[in-house]
């Protein structure tokens, strides 16, 4: 087999050997790469930042474990700008994973920042409420927009919500002053479909990076107000926020692994074309 | 009704309860229709639910003001809307409930008769009664509790991310393979896809890094081109598949309403 033969079909452990490394060395370097801030990022930050203190956000959380890596990150740094700018929030969920990981990362942040800035008064129950997990999407949300204690009821410590300090004020959809969902499926359209578009209340989206192209065309026609694409546009969004978080220290890895994908298919390709101009000219000669 | 009752209160249970034997009685009535005509059991349910949402949506509004929402607008057939939502969930629940028979008796089988995946089988049957042993005593004290969060968070939980990140290998591998620019079809792909990934990364954006964000030649910054390909020629590619997908989706959608499906659904 001559090595351009070979460049072309090497072996499937050298590739999963290679992005082993490639994905898990960036985690011990200390560099930081600065990334520009794609516009609809952009758009996010700035929607959240004009919104007045004590705003209520309606939190969509319909991410698993399985894409942790980049819901988990959207989903913190989406979390620490509301509590720094005293906008109340519900986590909303229609899966069991969610309102579990989601509610851990609430309590974490919500530690974090009652050491660090106590004057942001983060509390849950004042500040922020975890609704919990909800079946049957679509009917939730059909009814949660005209009587959100109604269809709501109980955190997930079993509180009413109704008498909770962060609900006050809270009884439909009109009350409701943006929806962040942070989806790596496309039911992240149930929200447009029932809650957005009818009501008119501005949506922010956080999808996967592979989901995130299907998603600009609700960009483009002002149904979404602002997107974090993928893992990328966590990062963006903590470097707009000055913080240093999960999404940060993931980024080298992203760009190697990026970088990786894309050597190997320029590889492939080069040496299929090198060896089809070989046969070319041995054809010539013959 | 049933959430104004405090948590845990006698009330609360009667209700549980309540339900649970209701439920129970109407699930043995509907076992009791004979098999040629559940179907037309199904057709009109399905019809009827189908009727009241398309109604409730289509007739006209008029003020309906309520005590939480006296600006509130709608028609007739509004105020009905959190209870057919909650009833659609609480038939979304028995399903899940149907779905775990299933499983039960499908697995079941397996292991009675043997073979050589009897393993996942007793698997499937230790994991569900673990977590639904532990979910139901996770609040009585704290070593349950501790159990409970040892096989959610440490064991669904990271074999779920674990499954997910395997296809990060294949697709590195799927990738260099199939990748390749046999034709002007996919060598065009293949730019644009190199152009996106390095746009969408900071070691990428840094080899455009160089032509400052303020000058005329700004557009041709890696991240600027991949946004055009993103915000242009990506979303009216999908906004076509988008009408596609939509008249589809109500033509099955208006089969399923009317009957006119087959199959699974209606027999």
């Amino acid at each position: 087999m001559n090595i351009l033969t070979l460049l072309q079909n090497l072996d499937r452990r050298w590739l999963y050997a290679l992005l082993l490394l490639t994905v898990t060395v960036p985690f011990f370097l200390k560099i930081r790469l600065p990334v520009t801030v794609s516009p609809p990022t952009q758009k996010l930050y700035d929607k959240i930042e004009s919104m007045p203190e004590g705003s209520f956000v309606l939190f969509g959380v319909d991410w698993g474990p399985g894409t942790r890596g980049e819901n988990g990150a959207q989903t913190e740094v989406m979390m620490r700008h509301l509590m720094q700018r005293k906008i109340r929030f519900a986590l909303l969920a229609f899966a069991p994973e969610p309102s579990v990981l989601c509610q851990n990362i609430a309590v974490k942040l919500q530690k974090e920042y009652n050491e660090t800035h106590p004057e942001y008064g983060v509390q849950e129950g004042v500040t922020w409420v975890n609704w919990g997990y909800k079946v049957d999407q679509v009917n939730i949300l059909k009814a949660l927009v005209r009587d959100v204690p109604a269809t709501v009821s109980a955190d997930v410590h079993n509180h009413t919500i109704a008498d909770l300090p962060v609900m006050k004020g809270i009884h439909s959809a009109k009350d409701i002053s943006l929806i962040l969902n942070v989806n790596p499926t496309a039911s992240y359209q149930a929200y447009i479909q029932f809650v957005q578009g009818p009501y008119k209340i501005p949506m922010g989206l956080a999808p996967t990076a592979v989901m995130a192209p299907e998603t600009y065309t609700y960009l483009d026609s002002g149904q979404l107000v602002g997107m974090l694409n993928g893992l990328q546009g966590a990062i963006e969004y903590e470097q707009l926020l000055g913080v240093i978080g999960r999404a940060t220290v993931d980024s080298n890895s992203l760009s190697f692994a990026h970088l990786l994908i894309i050597s190997l298919i320029l590889l492939g390709n080069i040496a299929m074309l090198l060896e089809r101009s070989q046969r070319a000219r041995a054809g010539g000669a013959r | 009704m049933f959430h104004e009752a405090p948590g845990g209160s006698g009330a609360w249970w009667g209700w549980v309860i309540g339900s649970l034997v209701v439920s129970a009685v109407f699930l043995a009535l509907l076992q009791l229709i004979p098999q040629r005509f559940r179907r037309y059991v199904i057709l009109a349910i399905t019809f009827l639910g189908g009727l009241y949402f398309a109604l409730e949506f289509f007739l006209p509004t008029h003020a309906m003001p309520t005590p939480q929402d006296p600006k509130a607008e709608g028609n007739f057939l509004t105020p009905y809307l959190v209870p057919f939502g909650n009833v659609a969930t609480v038939i979304g629940a028995w399903t899940v409930g149907v779905g775990v028979l299933n499983l039960c008796q499908v697995h079941g089988r397996r292991l009675t008769r043997g073979g050589s995946n009897v393993i996942y089988s007793f698997a499937f049957f230790v994991s569900m009664i673990a977590m639904l042993v532990f979910g139901l005593l996770k609040d009585v004290n704290k070593t349950f509790t501790d159990i409970y969060d040892l096989l959610f968070m440490h064991g669904l939980n990271t074999l779920d991310a674990t499954m997910f990140s395997i296809i990060a290998f294949y697709i590195v591998s799927a990738a260099y393979r199939a990748f390749r620019v046999r034709s002007a079809e996919a060598t065009l792909l293949l730019i644009t896809a190199v152009i996106v990934m390095l746009g969408q990364v900071a070691v990428g954006q840094m080899l455009t890094s160089a032509i400052p964000k303020d000058s005329m030649l700004a557009f041709l910054r890696i991240e600027g081109i991949r946004n055009w390909v993103l915000t242009i020629i990506n979303a009216a590619a999908t906004r076509a598949i988008g009408f596609g997908l939509g008249i589809g989706g109500l033509a099955v959608a208006l089969r399923i309403w009317l009957g006119l499906e087959r199959g699974s659904y209606f027999e």
